[in-house]
């Protein structure tokens, strides 16, 4: 029933409308509410269907080749991870590695604990930061131009990198977990960037107790242990 | 997708391959640039691969699940965008500026679909046609396009159901056939 037809019973199914098409605000509580309310179920069901076709709207482009390249290039080096772990592969992430941290100095770390300040400052601003969502700026090392952050909302983590070079050719980057002070877990989350330099990856498990997220480059399909030193550190508030 | 989800990286380049137009020419149409629809939608289909097990057959086609994804994240780079250019929303050339080798044989029949989408789009009320642009093309909130046309909230509501009615109306079955 639309609410076209006068079926108008319940106070939010005008809602549905800017729900489907992504408009509503409070688009949380409403997919919520949809879970108790029958009537605005039914009017987002007669609704999204025409949504559905206002994609195909738009005027109809090539993508890319080198689009198609860069994302078979991370889906095939996940997929051979996946491969790998076997029958493991629920039991992410995987086995511990030992890995000694490198030694930073003080004046760089000073000099790089600035820049993420600076950073951290001018990412709040334009990233429209929510009151659910925690960014924490991440340290770049030897990457110049690079600025990365981990986007936190409830359990789920987003690492999103900018003006980071593509990994070194049969490389890619790959995501670990540092909980104490010298261990650091391997994760299934490998990832590499556009043209442009931007990707993002989600960060899997439960950051709980993790000190640090970094980032290092890896052979393709990821390493159990790390074979360079981070690129990108992000450190956690425990 | 089923293989897709058990890490099938053969089956997901089949997904890729018949959706990758479709979700960079939304993209586009969104962003305003190549360069942001090339990120966009290569973040869409890592999304995809990585949340291929999410994907709920009796919810729709993976067409429609694979736009919508794109959709998502266009808006969120739009919403982050320290120069938000949403002016493009209403940009209806954006295919005319690109020169012909951006298009290919295999788009004529998508091409066909989109212009009759868009005669459609085109018969509706401007008011109306106007708040489902702002909307889904331009990322905008229902009550910043109230605000930027200095109209309720409840008539900007009113008006992109209503437009939604009339397209559901004039496309009749087209969703089924495309799926």
């Amino acid at each position: 029933m639309s609410a076209t037809d006068g079926n108008l019973d319940c106070g939010r199914v005008l809602d549905a409308a800017p729900y489907v098409l992504g408009a509503l605000e409070d688009g949380d509580s409403y997919r919520e509410h949809l879970e108790e309310c029958a009537t605005c179920r039914a009017e987002v069901a007669q609704l999204q269907p025409a949504v559905d076709t206002l994609p195909t709207s738009v005027p109809q482009v090539a993508a890319p080749e080198a689009l198609r390249a860069r994302v078979l290039t991370t889906v095939r080096s996940e997929a051979e991870l996946l491969r790998a772990a076997g029958s493991g592969v629920d039991q992410r992430p995987r086995r511990n590695a030992r890995w000694r941290m490198p030694r930073v100095s003080l004046a760089g770390a000073g000099a790089a604990l600035a820049a993420a300040v600076a950073a951290s400052v001018a990412i709040a601003v334009s990233l429209n930061v929510t009151s659910h969502e925690r960014v924490t700026v991440a340290q770049v090392h030897n990457l110049p131009g690079t600025s990365a952050a981990l986007h936190q909302v409830g359990d789920r983590a987003e690492l999103v990198v900018s003006g980071m070079p593509e990994p070194p050719l049969g490389k890619v980057y790959e995501v670990w977990l540092r909980r104490g002070s010298t261990t650091v877990a391997p994760t299934d989350a490998l990832f590499s960037v556009t043209s442009r330099g931007s990707g993002s990856v989600a960060v899997p498990g439960n950051l709980h107790g993790v000190r640090e997220v970094l980032v290092t480059s890896e052979p393709l399909g990821g390493s159990s242990h790390p074979t360079s030193e981070p690129v990108l550190r992000v450190a956690l508030s425990a | 997708m089923q293989l897709v989800a058990t890490g099938d990286a053969s089956a997901f380049e089949i997904v890729l391959e018949r959706h990758e137009d479709a979700a960079f020419s939304l993209a586009y149409r969104m962003c305003g640039t190549r360069a942001a629809a090339e990120d966009v939608a290569q973040e869409s289909f890592l999304a995809i691969w990585r949340a291929g097990a999410r994907y709920d057959r009796t919810r729709g086609s993976v067409r429609s699940w694979t736009l919508g994804i794109v959709h998502n994240r266009s808006i969120d780079a739009l919403r982050r965008s320290s120069v938000h250019d949403r002016r493009r929303i209403n940009d209806d050339g954006l295919a005319e500026e690109l020169e012909a080798p951006d298009r290919t044989d295999l788009q004529a029949i998508d091409n066909a679909a989109s212009s009759e989408i868009r005669v459609a789009l085109g018969e509706l009320p401007s008011d109306q046609r106007r708040v489902v642009e702002l909307a889904y093309f331009g990322g905008f909130t229902h009550t910043e396009i109230a605000t930027m046309l200095n109209t309720p909230i409840g008539t900007v509501k009113g008006r992109m159901r209503l437009a939604l009615e009339k397209l559901r109306g004039q496309l009749g079955d087209w969703q089924a056939v495309r799926a």
